[in-house]
């Protein structure tokens, strides 16, 4: 499991994990528009509070509401663990 | 006047227009998108309001935003309600920022205001307006507060000073934008932000100079413009809220403890698997069919009052026929429909305002995305085991146009159970022993079609939808009853409508051709008719799937177009019984006009009537679903033309099978070799997903 401090992508983080996004590696134009428009944006503190059953999608926690994200975008987004 | 409802999803929009307009809303499509317009007067006024689709922000990358700035721009309402959810403030405000750099005037409406104490939540709306620059209010549409202020608010709405959101820097790029633009463009400011987002849609104004101003400002940002921008509104918003939004300690809330239980790994499916059974027994099962059978019987004594009432009063069998078993019987199967509909469109609308919907897009959501569908796919998958029509109709459920117009076309694929007759007639006489393992492996048949025409779908035509899964995972909620009767009402109404047309003309169609020969002689006998005649002729269609030319099949399969449940009957008519035997050794008799059929010809015909064309009850509402005549005719003739080819080849290597020319081997070995191109042709979308991604080293999906 990532420690404090790792850098690593969204998807690495387990339930009940923090970290600060770094940054978006998203290559498609609509997706990444997406991710920032719902917040995902530099500095912003996410928590990934649940997990679908078979695994994908990813629920994170994020300004005050629930964001669900398939593990592939996840994939794409560089973050700092924090907790 | 005319005012725009704008807001984020699950927002509370419908529940507020629902209140402020009544029941006069007119409901249609937006042009061009299966994308519903809702329009409607404020009670007792004649102001105007429209409620535009549930968005998260004005870019311009989706549909429903391209939709709302077209409205924006377009139609120029003079005043927009910006419905929030005031306990998710932050992501609201977003779409906020974008919709104050309009010229329009915004009212800002803080709903679910009833929530915020339960929350431990506290909104000071007068310092929130000094922030944003735009009037507050606070509302519950849902237990109707502070609507009487909102409706004041909008007749008398004010003009506010622009608000500055971003650093100096950004500013004065829009200002220098701003100046660029000729005087008499309305919305400056908001065009001069996409300006620097390098927004495609208004790329016409983006000339040389305006250019040099974005790229001189990007050289102060670590990253493009586009993010910036995006990152700056957030700052922006989180210090709006630090001054005037409050939250005690937060507990777990209710709907984390629910999902505990509803997406635990071992509970998911199981519960799932009985919410589903529970929807497909309320409305196909017992009780649909119960329905369906009680509404044919009231049509039937109607026809019968009317067809008595027309004789006493003269009119010729001919027209009495007309009415009764053209129009009647018409009208009656759209009607028989309706309640079925009902019920689904009940259990559809609790599943979405409760929130369980979301969750079950969560949980086959990463099954269905290989082949290009959603999660949600499933339920009209489930719901079409029993009639297509509710099944199609359920397609609304899905957000993403494409996945919903693939789903809608892949539906009637499923045996529905109109074509049972079928089934049990073919399978019942050619194949006594293993009847149940063949009507069995036709629902097989029916997955890997669903399967392999998905795959064929995604790779043709609709090759442009990126497969991903962003969306809101909403709380829990009690459903409002009041919501959904609305809901199930206006969506009624529009299948009667759209799909109600469809049905109503093309029986009468049939029932013309049934009835009349070329020479327009009344009450023929089936052999003479036009219907025949057009068999006769076509009849070569059916050559390759029967082994030979075929008038009985070709109008029998043409029959099943009104209902699936016909193509029995009518083979049983055309054989010269009665329509409703049943029995294989009367139709199938060795000569009659079906002795030719053969087990393997039996195979295909049924494989042919099953994923063919569906019946125009189902024609019908794919038209409502997929928007359009055009679109409804590929869906048709993909079906159609699908069917004949897997009909065929069925009917060409079952003969050859029967001839000894081919073993059970060789059937084995063919399926095994079209299984790995299965596999192939979905592994090779997998590819695509690494392109772009450098963290081949670390990653998890290998």
């Amino acid at each position: 499991m990532k420690k404090i401090g790792d850098k690593c992508v969204l998807s690495d983080l387990k339930v009940g994990q923090k970290a600060k996004v770094l940054r978006l590696n998203e290559t498609n134009k609509a997706i990444r528009r997406h991710l920032l428009d719902m917040g995902i944006t530099r500095g912003t503190v996410v928590a990934v509070k649940k997990v679908a059953p078979m695994g994908d999608p990813i629920d994170i926690e994020l300004r005050d509401y629930e964001l669900c994200v398939c593990k592939a975008d996840l994939d794409k987004i560089e973050v700092e663990v924090m907790g | 006047m005319k005012i725009g409802l704008v807001g984020n999803q699950n927002s509370g929009k419908t529940t507020l227009f629902n209140l402020l307009t009544g029941m006069n809303a007119k409901i249609g499509n937006w042009p061009g998108v299966t994308i519903e317009k809702k329009v409607g007067n404020l009670k007792n006024t004649d102001i105007e309001i429209t409620d535009l689709p549930g968005i998260y922000s004005l870019s311009p990358y989706s549909m429903e935003e391209e939709i709302s700035r077209k409205f924006i721009f377009e139609e120029k309402p003079d005043v927009i309600i910006n419905i929030v959810d005031s306990t998710a403030l932050e992501r609201s405000l977003y779409l906020t920022t974008q919709l104050l750099e309009l010229d329009t005037k915004v009212i800002v409406a803080l709903n679910m205001a009833d929530e915020l104490e339960k929350k431990g939540i506290k909104i000071d709306e007068s310092k929130l307006e000094k922030e944003l620059g735009a009037k507050v209010l606070k509302i519950s549409a849902l237990k109707a507060t502070g609507i009487d202020e909102l409706v004041n608010e909008i007749k008398n709405a004010k003009t506010f000073a622009e608000t500055k959101i971003y650093d100096a820097k950004l500013e004065n790029a829009i200002e220098n934008i701003k100046n660029k633009l000729t005087p008499n463009v309305h919305h400056k400011r908001f065009i001069a932000v996409k300006l620097l987002e390098n927004d495609e849609r208004f790329k016409e104004l983006n000339m040389a100079d305006i250019k040099t101003i974005a790229k001189n400002l990007s050289q102060n940002y670590e990253t493009d413009l586009e993010e910036t921008i995006a990152t700056e509104r957030y700052l922006f918003i989180e210090k709006a809220k630090k001054n005037s939004f409050k939250q005690s300690i937060k507990r777990e809330s209710l709907s984390d403890k629910l999902d505990k239980v509803f997406l635990n790994k071992w509970l998911a499916f199981p519960i799932f698997v009985a919410i589903m059974f529970l929807v497909y027994y309320l409305s196909v099962g017992v009780i649909g069919s119960f329905t369906v059978d009680w509404v044919a019987g009231i049509m039937d004594l109607f026809g019968e009052k009317v067809s008595t009432f027309l004789s006493n009063v003269g009119t010729s069998e001919m027209i009495n026929s007309l009415v009764v078993q053209g129009i009647i019987a018409g009208v009656g199967a759209v009607l028989g429909f309706v309640p079925q509909l009902i019920i689904l469109f009940i259990c559809i609308s609790v599943l979405e305002t409760t929130g369980y919907m979301s969750r079950i897009a969560l949980l086959l959501d990463k099954l269905f995305r290989k082949i290009g569908l959603s999660g949600k796919s499933l339920i009209p998958f489930i719901v079409g085991s029993g009639c297509s029509v509710p099944g199609i109709m359920g397609t609304r459920i899905i957000e993403n146009q494409d996945e919903r117009e693939m789903t809608s076309i892949l539906t009637p694929f499923i045996p529905c159970s109109a074509k049972l007759p079928i089934i049990s007639l073919f399978a019942g006489y050619f194949f006594p022993e293993n009847s149940g393992l063949i009507s069995a492996s036709l629902y097989f048949f029916a997955i890997i079609v669903i399967i392999v025409s998905a795959i064929i779908m995604k790779k043709f035509i609709y090759k442009n939808t990126s497969s991903t899964y962003i969306a809101e995972l909403p709380e829990y909620k009690v459903p409002s009853i009041k919501y959904v009767a609305k809901d199930v009402f206006d969506k009624v109404v529009a299948f009667i409508k759209r799909a109600g047309s469809v049905i109503l003309i093309c029986s009468i169609a049939i029932w013309f051709l049934v009835s009349f020969s070329f020479n327009m002689e009344y009450n023929v006998n089936i052999e003479d008719s036009m219907l025949a005649s057009i068999g006769n002729k076509i009849s070569w269609i059916f050559e390759p799937m029967l082994g030979t030319k075929s008038w009985g099949a070709t109008v029998s399969a043409i029959q099943g177009l009104v209902a699936k449940e016909q193509v029995v009957s009518s083979m049983a008519v055309i054989n010269g019984l009665a329509d409703d035997i049943e029995a294989g050794e009367e139709i199938f008799s060795s000569n009659g006009v079906f002795g030719f059929f053969t087990a393997a010809s039996a195979y295909a015909f049924m494989v042919f009537n099953l994923f063919s064309a569906p019946c125009f009850g189902a024609i019908g509402a794919m038209k409502r679903e997929l928007g359009g005549t055009k679109k409804m005719l590929k869906a048709v003739a993909f079906q159609t033309i699908f069917a004949w080819l897997l009909a065929t080849l069925v009917y060409q290597i079952g003969s050859r099978i029967e001839q000894g020319i081919f073993s059970a081997a060789d059937l084995i070995v063919v399926g095994a070799i079209l299984l790995v191109v299965i596999v192939i042709l979905i592994k090779k979308d997998k590819n695509k997903e690494c392109a772009g991604c450098p963290y081949c080293a670390d990653c998890n999906k290998k």
